[in-house]
């Protein structure tokens, strides 16, 4: 019994800080048009629709790295704040990037982010970039470390109050 | 290639444009840009900070336009990259150099830093590896 409610605060934790990032009401997450497939402690998957912006050249037949680079990189933030507790804010210490095949396609791009270890002060990342495609062709792989602020009235808080309707 | 033609062949990049980076000067071994905060480049709402993805998109950029200047490759195929980041990028503009660290036939490796107020205080440094063939 006990462990239901506690499985039940977990969730409504997740689903809590999922639409803390859902509706935030500016900035580049609003920009990509993300939507969370599955919000875990283990990990995040999210699903950014194809945006001709985001393209190398004006056929739109290729995505610039450097957006999927913001992609893992908003992706590592939010496995960050569902994988920690009570995390006021983080700054990212570093990030690297491996463009693993040209990211030449129209699908949908899919992002899977984890945090595989957090101390007290800093978390580590490792995520995957792939096309929505049959074959799944993995076009990226991220990692990252972040400095983890703890405390209470955190980021998710805040951008709560600030958002439309918040 | 001058700067008006630099800027004018990232007008042609979809990316770019969204990004809306203005390059600066264009020397022998070096480029320096500038971008100016507009909301979409927001990653931290609460204190108004670039998002990480779009500093480290910003040098990833300037890094091509030169590999691709320098080198007279069209596309250079970005292999990886790596960055540090020192502080917060706050509301307003941001600078950054690329200079080409070594090249080769095959591989070009590229150093980037960006700044806010002050060269000597960098925000983020990057470390770009591109593929020529």
């Amino acid at each position: 019994m006990a462990e239901t409610n506690q499985n039940d605060d977990q969730a409504a934790r997740l689903e809590k800080i999922a639409s803390a990032w859902n509706s935030r009401a500016l900035g580049l997450i609003t920009e990509l048009d993300l939507q969370i497939e599955k919000p875990e402690l283990s990990g995040v998957v999210l699903r950014m629709p194809f945006n001709p912006n985001f393209c190398v050249d004006e056929e739109g037949s290729m995505l610039h790295g450097g957006i999927l680079t913001a992609l893992l990189d908003s992706a590592f933030g939010l496995a960050n704040f569902l994988a920690i507790e009570d995390v006021q804010t983080m700054a990212t210490i570093d990030l690297r990037v491996e463009y693993l095949r040209p990211a030449q396609s129209r699908a949908d791009v899919m992002v899977f982010a984890e945090c595989y270890r957090h101390t007290r002060h800093v978390a580590f990342n490792s995520g995957r970039v792939w096309f929505d495609t049959p074959d799944q062709p993995e076009v990226a792989r991220g990692f990252a470390a972040f400095s983890i602020i703890r405390g209470e009235g955190g980021m998710m808080d805040k951008m709560n109050t600030k958002g439309p309707g918040g | 290639m001058s700067v008006k033609q630099l800027q004018e062949q990232c007008a042609r990049v979809p990316f770019f444009r969204f990004l809306d980076f203005s390059i600066l000067e264009a020397e022998e071994n070096g480029i320096l840009a500038s971008m100016v905060q507009s909301d979409r480049h927001i990653g931290n709402p609460v204190i108004g900070a670039f998002h990480g993805g779009i500093t480290a998109s910003f040098m990833e950029g300037i890094a091509s336009v030169l590999v691709s200047r320098n080198l007279d490759i069209k596309h250079p195929k970005p292999i990886n990259l790596t960055i540090d980041y020192m502080r917060p990028a706050l509301a307003g503009t941001l600078y950054a150099r690329a200079a080409i660290s070594r090249s080769g036939r095959r591989m070009a490796s590229l150093e980037t830093y960006a700044w806010q107020d002050n060269e000597s205080k960098p925000v983020a440094k990057g470390r770009f590896h591109f593929l020529l063939v």
